[in-house]
């Protein structure tokens, strides 16, 4: 089976379940840590900052979830010796980090 | 300047301030967005950016940032729920997502960089046709091929339950669709939308794309684009975690509430609905963006 037609084979689907995986437990985690830490902030008090923490987390793992879901697709083409793919996904991997520094860069801007 | 001065001040006058009324308010308004955005297949941001600017007055940096943290939330949580249905496009996808997070990346930039007035006044630009396209009703000239077909190194093929047969496409006119993709990226990061009211179109009108396919593969790649310029709003302080966590707690809910009850809803009245409210935000958008 030819590289240019995994996206019809069990490899596709391997790379889907995988990246099914990685989007679910993220979205999972996120969603219970802004729950968990907008209930906290809203009763106030001494939870404070338990729930300012978990909503710094839960806004972290949301925003990481799709970065982790591009690192686990370059490594499974890796695997698969699809360099072509392995290049792409590894543009988009430098392209997420160029906008954490472009957000580093108008952080101390300001 | 004395003007921009002013625009400066008013900007930090206007900054969200958190209370237990704001987080319960956005949280319902996340709600109704994410139902509406399920129900017409569009998303949520471009209703709970207008919201957020318009109704409770937030610059509207703010409020993009705390909207593309819901495009994230909902890009994931759909994608998850389809991954091995073989409808996303995978290959398709990770390719087009080179240019929608190039876009994704200087639309972040750009929404920095430009005065609020002319980010208002794009937002009204893209409401409007949004609205237009609605009203229009997508064509559904699928190209179907015969099942035994080769789809191509960037096509798909998938089981179509409405149809009850398999579909499989071929991808015609890449250039366009990643010309198009970039365009979305940069318009998803400056507006805080997720940008496939400019992909799905294009794929499925121009490159070959079923529309369930298009919107799906659309659906997977606007958490990576919307990454690229929520992490730029979020360095700049523009996405305050309570808030942006009631908007995406809010949107889950209602997306959720829309794909599940959405079969029984009336969605050609919603359509009209939801396009008249677009043609009022476009107005309002305008008549902020000329003061």
């Amino acid at each position: 089976m030819s590289a240019a037609q995994d996206g019809l084979t069990t490899a596709g689907t391997r790379l889907e379940r995988s990246i099914g995986a990685v989007l679910r437990v993220g979205v999972t985690i996120s969603s219970v840590c802004l729950a968990v830490g907008l209930v906290l902030e809203i009763l106030g008090g001494p939870a404070a900052v338990a729930s300012a923490a978990l909503l710094q987390a839960g806004i972290i793992v949301l925003v990481a979830t799709p970065v982790a879901r591009v690192i686990v697709s370059t490594a499974q083409y890796a695997r698969e010796r699809d360099w072509k793919f392995v290049v792409l996904t590894g543009i988009v991997l430098v392209e997420l980090l160029a906008s954490a520094v472009a957000a580093l860069v108008f952080n101390t801007h300001l | 300047m004395p003007s921009s001065n002013r625009t400066h001040e008013g900007l930090r006058n206007r900054m969200p301030i958190v209370t237990p009324a704001i987080v319960v308010i956005i949280f319902a308004a996340g709600t109704l967005a994410g139902a509406s955005g399920a129900l017409l297949g569009i998303g949520g941001g471009i209703f709970l950016v207008p919201f957020l600017h318009l109704g409770l007055d937030f610059p509207i940096a703010h409020a993009a940032g705390i909207a593309l943290t819901t495009v994230i939330a909902t890009s994931s949580s759909v994608s998850a729920g389809r991954a091995g249905q073989r409808l996303i496009n995978v290959r398709l996808g990770m390719l087009l997502e080179t240019v929608t997070a190039g876009g994704g990346l200087l639309g972040g930039v750009t929404a920095q960089l430009l005065a609020p007035a002319t980010v208002q006044r794009l937002f009204g630009i893209v409401t409007a046709i949004v609205a237009v396209i609605m009203m229009r009703r997508l064509g559904s000239s699928n190209v179907i091929l015969d099942p035994a077909a080769e789809p191509g190194p960037l096509g798909g093929r998938y089981y179509d339950e409405m149809t009850g047969g398999t579909v499989t496409y071929r991808v015609k006119r890449l250039p366009l669709a990643v010309a198009a993709s970039f365009l979305a990226g940069n318009v998803s990061s400056l507006l805080g939308i997720g940008g496939g009211v400019i992909k799905v179109p294009v794929l499925n009108a121009w490159c070959g794309v079923p529309l369930r396919a298009a919107a799906a593969t659309s659906a997977f790649m606007i958490g990576v684009t919307a990454t690229a310029g929520a992490v730029i709003y979020y360095g700049h302080g523009q996405i305050m975690p309570p808030l942006a966590a009631a908007a995406v707690l809010g949107v889950q809910l209602g997306s959720w509430c829309g794909l599940r009850f959405g079969a029984r809803a009336p969605v050609a009245w919603l359509k009209v609905l939801m396009a008249c409210v677009l043609a009022v935000v476009s107005v309002l958008m305008f008549v902020r963006g000329g003061r």
